[in-house]
């Protein structure tokens, strides 16, 4: 595998970016990062630290929570045995995984229960699921 | 790391914290992909600010601290930070960077960049990411 120059990374992605389907909402399991990529609108975002495992993606233009990143999916796997009866086809409801995130905290702050909350309220209006055969 | 599935990376060029010297960093094509997907103005991210800020950091932490991170993976994962010449709007249009934001990419331990995005910048250090004493194990750049 040779190193790509910058003009040529740069023409790939673009490339794809051309050629790309409308935006729909999308939830994607990265094998690299152990992690679990939500996005219910293409608007350009930051993310905000929630806890140690989620960070929640605000637009920059509205400011509106429009997706988040699940961090340590094999150990919220692990944890919470239970969700295996969600997991269907290896698919599961991104729902399912924040709530069981969650649960997994002890004394929740009162902003985070806030954040939490409308979090799921966007995933749940997303209805996105996501992959977990390469968990 | 691959989670028993094949995927296809691209080499690009980053720099080595340590050394100061040249090194390599991986993106996975799906990740790519995935991004592309998204709208022109994250594809311009990619395209434009990830080989940016790998190969012009303005610092580098190592080990992102995980509550329960049993087998302390994260122990050699870095996060690259930058304050980009420009942001993108969703159609890909530039705009300055965002205010009081830096763009921070992910790199786990294979060398793979696996996440980016903006981040609140601290209120004492404009370049370096809220916080960001208390996220990661140490600072190699």
């Amino acid at each position: 595998m040779t190193v790509v120059s910058n003009a040529d990374f740069a023409s790939r992605v673009l490339g794809l970016a051309q050629n790309a389907p409308p935006f729909r909402p999308t939830a994607h399991y990265d094998p690299d990062g152990d992690c679990i990529e939500f996005l219910a609108a293409p608007d350009p975002f930051y993310g905000e630290r929630v806890d140690d495992l989620l960070t929640v993606y605000y637009s920059q233009e509205s400011r509106q929570i429009i997706g988040s990143l699940i961090k340590g999916v094999r150990g919220l796997l692990k944890r919470h045995p239970g969700l295996n009866i969600e997991i269907q086809d290896g698919r599961v409801r991104l729902v399912h995984l924040l709530r069981a995130s969650f649960w997994n905290k002890d004394q929740p702050q009162p902003v985070e229960v806030r954040t939490y909350r409308k979090l799921i309220e966007v995933a749940e209006a997303a209805n996105v699921e996501t992959e977990l055969a390469a968990v | 790391m691959s989670g028993g599935t094949r995927r296809e990376y691209i080499l690009l060029s980053a720099v080595d914290p340590n050394s100061g010297s040249p090194c390599q960093v991986q993106i996975s094509f799906e990740r790519m992909q995935a991004v592309a997907r998204r709208s022109m103005g994250h594809a311009m991210e990619c395209a434009y600010i990830v080989p940016a800020v790998l190969q012009r950091p303005t610092a580098v932490f190592e080990g992102l601290r995980l509550e329960e991170d049993e087998d302390r993976r994260g122990v050699g994962w870095r996060c690259y930070c930058g304050v980009p010449e420009f942001a993108y709007r969703a159609d890909g249009s530039k705009l300055s960077p965002w205010p009081g934001q830096v763009f921070v990419v992910f790199v786990n331990d294979d060398r793979i960049a696996y996440n980016w995005r903006w981040e609140q910048a601290d209120d004492d250090e404009p370049a370096l990411p809220i916080d960001y004493e208390d996220r990661f194990r140490r600072r190699l750049l």
